[in-house]
């Protein structure tokens, strides 16, 4: 009986899936081409996706894996300075920004390979050190290296990023994130979260699992780079650092851990309030650094912490059908 | 085939400093046997299984599975060729469901890899259902089904304790290691584990070691003991030469009855 449910099931997310991805490139096609928004709130949407990409990146190990890394910061300087670079000198037409995008990935993904390696034995604060000091020491190489413009950044970069690329891109991230949560692999993150030791001996391989983990979540994080730098068309070491890092955090923990549709809630949130808190100029990373402090207390798991909609719709589902229906579930 | 040698401990040493843990332990296991280890407090019961299961590497000595010699392997391989075990203190993932602690033991005889998962090929369908079907048949044949889909951290002591050996069971182990499974229980629930265990040994065709306290079950169910005392071996034979061995008494029986 349960398996005839499951393939029912299937079939319907699927239809779901089709039809909400239709729906949403709709929508796209009238905002972009119709001009039905203005071109700062186009601008904002564009944030929206591409820290949706990153946040969810971070959230595959800080959330997923629930390993305290601060690494984000430098995979994503690494995905932005490949791509731009490449897309400046190598694959300069418009089509040809797909390539870029991968190839920004993937640099971050190799790199993300060796920042997996201090993971197998350390772990908390130890580990936020080490990928703390990682995205410090990618800050200061790209700060110094002249081939790079040193301090000043990369400038010129073709404004390739439109609308279509960065939802393209987040559907995309979306698709792979929930399959792979939804595998073997994901399975493993969560058992390695909650009790290393036990995972290994029910014969998950920790070390694979944590490589992976960090190559994919890198993969994002870099590709959500390669978006930005050729959004704004320019780049530059400055914007990888503590703001960087502490934004990232502050989507995640905000949206909540280990949720595709957290992370782009806490995205979309937390661009909201940038954007309202605009003029308050320097003071708004005030107010991001103290929001990140609240939401740890009083909602530590974040809004949607480990869940997502569905999980919730069964919660809403339950509370209404009253109390016998939950002791049943 | 009955004298088949399944694990063999060679003259295996585990310090800790200066704290002998296991001292030049040496015993066989065949095949398909129930084999019980026994011992006061802090004998080294426990830390065999540790070093059978790779947690700890032994500080001298070999341990052996089939032919194969497991010092140096990682836990992970240890499982994945085929010991399972269960802990003292219950280590489920309670945040996830029953199913899924049992889904996630089957990692390392899954065969599918990353882009089966990315692509939804139809090896990773297959893969997935065999699991669910698999989970859910060891679920049933430990009267667990019902609670597939709890949390498995809600559940109460005695249930979680089956949650964990079921779990065991999803490695597709050929030897399972139980630490203390009747800890903790009334003599009517050690009467029914007793069944339990000569039940999963007999379906599953397995090797089955028990580290234990409670001398009830053990003496009622296990094949062949081993006596530790102060990590050294003491004694080891069937149950009925163990209850009149002088030095087993003096050690250990003596002091409980």
């Amino acid at each position: 009986m349960t398996q005839k449910k499951n393939k029912t099931n299937g079939k319907g997310t699927i239809f779901w899936q089709v039809a909400g991805v239709s729906v949403f490139a709709l929508i796209l096609v009238l905002v972009k081409e119709l001009g039905l928004v203005s071109t700062s709130v186009l601008l904002i949407l564009q944030y929206v996706g591409i820290y949706s990409i990153l946040a969810l990146g971070i959230n595959i190990v800080n959330g997923y894996l629930g390993v305290f890394s601060l690494a984000h910061a430098g995979f994503m300087a690494i995905g932005a300075y490949v791509s731009a670079t490449l897309s400046k000198y190598v694959f300069m037409n418009d089509w040809m920004f797909i390539i870029s995008i991968f190839l920004g990935g993937i640099a971050a993904l190799l790199v993300g390979i060796l920042v997996a390696i201090p993971s197998f034995k350390t772990k908390g604060d130890y580990l936020a050190i080490i990928t703390l000091g990682f995205s410090l020491i990618i800050q200061s190489v790209l700060q110094n290296a002249n081939f790079v413009g040193a301090s000043q950044g990369l400038n010129n970069i073709p404004k390739f990023t439109n609308i279509y690329w960065v939802f393209g891109c987040l559907g995309v991230a979306v698709i792979l994130v929930d399959r792979f949560i939804h595998s073997k692999y994901g399975r493993s993150l969560k058992a390695i979260r909650e009790d290393q030791t036990a995972s290994m001996l029910v014969s998950v391989d920790v070390r694979r699992i944590k490589t992976i983990a960090f190559a994919l979540s890198a993969f994002l994080i870099g590709v959500s780079g390669a978006l930005i730098s050729h959004l704004l068309g320019y780049t530059s070491p400055s914007a990888y650092g503590f703001t960087n890092i502490v934004d990232g955090l502050v989507m995640v923990y905000l949206g909540g851990m280990g949720s595709i549709i957290g992370s782009i809630f806490g995205s979309t949130a937390w661009q909201l309030i940038v954007q309202l808190l605009k003029n308050l100029g320097t003071w708004r990373w005030v107010v991001g650094g103290g929001l990140l402090v609240v939401v740890m207390i009083f909602l530590p798991k974040g809004v949607f912490g480990y869940m997502e909609l569905k999980d919730i719709g069964h919660k809403v589902k339950g509370f209404f059908n009253g109390s016998k229906h939950r002791e049943d579930q | 085939m009955d004298t088949e040698k399944i694990i063999s401990l060679k003259n295996v040493c585990m310090y800790f400093g200066g704290i002998k843990a296991i001292d030049d332990v040496t015993f066989d296991i065949d095949k398909g046997r129930l084999f019980g280890i026994i011992g006061p407090n802090g004998a080294g019961k426990t830390t065999i299984f540790n070093v059978i299961t790779g947690m700890y590497i032994p500080t001298s000595g070999e341990i052996y599975y089939r032919d194969q010699q497991l010092n140096r392997l990682m836990p992970h391989t240890i499982t994945g060729n085929g010991i399972a075990r269960t802990f003292q203190n219950i280590r489920l993932f309670e945040d996830q469901t029953v199913l899924d602690n049992l889904k996630i033991a089957n990692f390392s005889h899954t065969k599918y890899g990353l882009l089966d998962v990315f692509l939804q090929s139809r090896k990773f369908k297959q893969e997935e259902e065999r699991i669910e079907e698999t989970s859910m048949e060891i679920l049933k044949f430990l009267k667990l089904e019902r609670l597939a889909n709890k949390r498995a951290g809600s559940l109460p002591y005695g249930e979680q304790r089956r949650v964990e050996i079921a779990r065991a069971l999803s490695c597709n182990p050929e030897v399972l290691l139980l630490d203390e499974p009747a800890a903790g229980m009334n003599p009517a629930e050690i009467r029914d584990l007793n069944q339990l265990i000569l039940n999963i040994r007999d379906h599953y065709d397995l090797t089955i070691m028990v580290v234990e306290h409670q001398m009830r079950l053990v003496m009622e169910i296990c094949e062949e003991i081993l006596v530790l005392n102060f990590g050294k071996k003491l004694a080891i034979g069937q149950p009925e030469q163990l209850k009149t061995n002088p030095v087993v008494l003096e050690a250990y029986l003596g002091k409980t009855s």
